[in-house]
């Protein structure tokens, strides 16, 4: 049980005064610069970074972390108050926080949130503690192949809904992937897909056209739609806080999937927070009784991918502390910190660096719990914002919305890009094209495309590779299943009578 | 409604046609580092006019008779009116900066558009531009567009 002695000392160490002073100031700074647009986890970090040299490392390493945990809390208020991504893990947020905001529930959404996160932050924490070693080893295993076909999965999961139409889902699945290729290709460093804008040849950032398309396109939908100058009543206090913990039974299952889906994600190279975010929100409208509430302010929308971002963020870190790979590109800003505090990660790191290890473990159950109660207390003052009348709201909307255009890649052209995703997510939203595929499709596309050519230069050209490595396949047939499901549907309503008249109906709308 | 419908349907083959286009100067075939750079995109954009296509031929078929219009009467100047500002906001920040560009869509937004009282106007396009630039400019050390009149007041050129 040597296991929960270290525990036990690393719990010591986090709970050391100075350890806990950095923790909370970590805490507070990283939910502010994840509120703000534009201002991500990443580069508080490293802003961060060379002030550490003063603290000692296992400080220092809980400072950054815990900044990253405030991250991703704060990622998700913006996100539901506001309709845009305070992170780029928190886009998936607003599918479903942002409608609960516009109903006047933005504490049951900020609650959902916060609660979420916490549950997927700590189960994970506990995987960390019991079982490092032998997942790293699991997730150097995942090659190319695999990877495709987990990506495939993850498109598969939104084209097989039930509701809409099957071609506009694939179409802007489709869309999204052609999207993430403009700019430089990622194996021969040739620009493509630049129609000769200069400009584009650094590629499309799928945080400008999120933003465009949920900020700004719904902005022009709420005018349209007459909700113009009255501020929304939302309800303040912690009513809401018991009233969504009571809800929170029935979401165990998409709980504990979104929680181990996001994890495992995160602790394969090179991924993160943000596809983990994306591929829960998908697996659990799949797996809803009521896919069709999906996207109109349902829950459960708002706890599988925040679970799922958390449990990613913690798995980031494992394979950044065991192999010395970092799991994300804010694992990988803080491995930068490794070797600038004389560290080297790896298998050897637990053995010489006990306290530094299990001080960071420890910390991770501490600082998210005390970073868990900061938001929830937090949360009828969050809430308040909601009552901003929308014409003060909707231009700060637009202000936020170009900051986080801006500082993406600080170029001007993509608050145009913005301006043009924003009026074409209007015009998709109203002709029933959805946009969470697109998105998705934006997000994963360069893995996506990497992961293919990988593993058919890995087959000499021959994509049978997919179809004789056992996990591959799995994953592969999984994903068929999915994708072929509408075209199931559509013929057994076919068949039946009274079904063609409800398709008839639908096709209608 | 059907009218919308079948004009983005065919745009979205026009827009496929033209990635297509793009796609297929690059090397689409095996090249000595594997699949060249054109085999994914040209595969997605074939499959891209496929379904807008598609999608296209279905609009064609739906039935006229249960139609609605794209817009509900008179929904359109509430539209342009956040839609121009919105416009208007982008060139300002280019020109003046998101600092004095955005407190002055603030000013006019919340002015013309939302009706504000005098106070209120001020205190959100003055108050929340002076918060930002200290937030980013000075605390965080991110710099966002300034634009002419503020480069010359910081660093007079």
């Amino acid at each position: 049980m040597s296991v929960f002695s270290d525990l036990l000392y690393g719990l010591g160490v986090a709970l050391t005064p100075v350890n806990m002073g950095v923790a909370v100031i970590g805490l507070v700074l990283g939910t502010a610069i994840g509120v703000l647009p534009g201002l991500g986890g990443t580069n508080g970090i490293a802003l961060l970074l060379p002030l550490t040299f003063t603290l000692k490392p296992t400080s220092a390493i809980i400072l950054l972390a815990s900044v990253y945990w405030g991250a991703i809390f704060g990622g998700a208020i913006t996100a539901i108050l506001f309709n845009i991504p305070g992170e780029p893990w928190s886009v998936a947020t607003t599918f479903d926080g942002y409608p609960l905001a516009k109903q006047g529930k933005p504490g049951v959404a900020l609650t959902a949130a916060f609660t979420s996160s916490f549950i997927g932050a700590l189960v994970s924490i506990v995987l960390f503690t019991f079982f490092a070693p032998p997942l790293a080893d699991l997730a150097l295993r995942f090659g190319p192949p695999e990877n495709f076909a987990v990506f495939l999965l993850a498109f598969a999961t939104f084209a097989g809904l039930g509701g809409g139409d099957p071609a506009k889902t694939i179409l802007m699945t489709l869309l999204g992937l052609l999207l993430a290729t403009v700019g430089f290709d990622i194996v021969t460093g040739q620009p493509r897909m630049h129609f000769g804008v200069v400009a584009l040849q650094g590629g499309i950032n799928f945080v400008v056209i999120a933003i465009g398309l949920f900020g700004l396109g719904e902005i022009l939908l709420t005018v349209e739609e007459g909700l113009r100058l009255e501020g929304i009543r939302a309800r303040l206090g912690f009513r809401d806080v018991w009233e969504t913990w009571r809800l929170f039974p029935r979401y165990v299952t998409t709980l504990v999937r979104s929680t181990i889906l996001g994890f495992w994600i995160g602790v394969l190279p090179g991924t993160g927070a943000t596809p983990a975010s994306f591929m829960s929100y998908g697996m659990a409208r799949q797996f809803s009784k009521h896919p069709e509430r999906f996207g109109r302010g349902e829950v459960e929308g708002v706890v599988a991918p925040e679970t799922a971002a958390h449990a990613a963020g913690i798995g980031a870190l494992l394979p950044m502390v065991t192999l010395g790979i970092p799991g994300s590109p804010t694992a990988a800003v803080m491995l930068a910190g490794f070797f600038i505090w004389g560290l080297n990660p790896g298998a050897l790191l637990f053995k010489e660096q006990r306290e530094f290890v299990w001080g960071l473990i420890g910390s991770m159950y501490t600082a998210n719990l005390i970073g868990v109660l900061l938001v929830l207390t937090l949360v009828p003052v969050f809430a308040a914002i909601n009552r901003i009348p929308f014409g003060i709201l909707a231009p700060l909307i637009v202000i936020f919305s170009s900051i986080g255009a801006y500082a993406t890649n600080n170029q001007i052209l993509d608050l145009w890009l913005m301006l043009g995703a924003g009026v074409a997510g209007y015009l998709f939203k109203k002709l029933d094209y959805p946009l969470a595929p697109l998105v998705v499709a934006l997000v994963l596309g360069d893995m996506t495309e990497q992961a293919l050519r990988q593993s058919l230069i890995m087959g000499q050209g021959s994509p049978a590779i997919f179809f004789t490595r056992p996990i591959a396949l799995l994953f592969v047939l999984a994903s068929a299943v999915l994708f072929l499901l509408p075209a199931y549907r559509a013929l057994r309503r076919a068949r039946n009578p009274g079904g063609q008249a409800a398709a008839g109906a639908a096709d209608r709308t | 409604m059907h009218r919308a419908g079948q004009a983005m349907a065919l745009a979205l083959v026009a827009s496929a046609i033209l990635l297509l286009r793009e796609a297929v100067r690059l090397p689409v075939a095996w090249t000595p580092t594997g699949p060249g750079s054109g085999f994914f995109p040209t595969v997605l954009a074939i499959g891209l006019a496929f379904n807008a296509i598609l999608i296209l031929l279905k609009s064609l078929q739906a039935a006229p008779a249960a139609d609605r219009p794209f817009l509900p009467p008179g929904a359109w100047k509430p539209l342009l009116a956040a839609f121009l500002p919105m416009v208007a906001v982008v060139a300002l920040i280019d020109y003046l900066g998101l600092y004095l560009g955005g407190g002055l869509y603030l000013a006019g937004y919340t002015r013309f558009v939302g009706r504000h009282r005098p106070v209120t106007i001020v205190l959100v396009s003055v108050v929340i531009p002076l918060a930002l630039f200290l937030i980013f400019e000075r605390w965080f050390l991110l710099l966002l567009p300034k634009g002419v009149i503020l480069e010359y007041l910081l660093y007079r050129r």
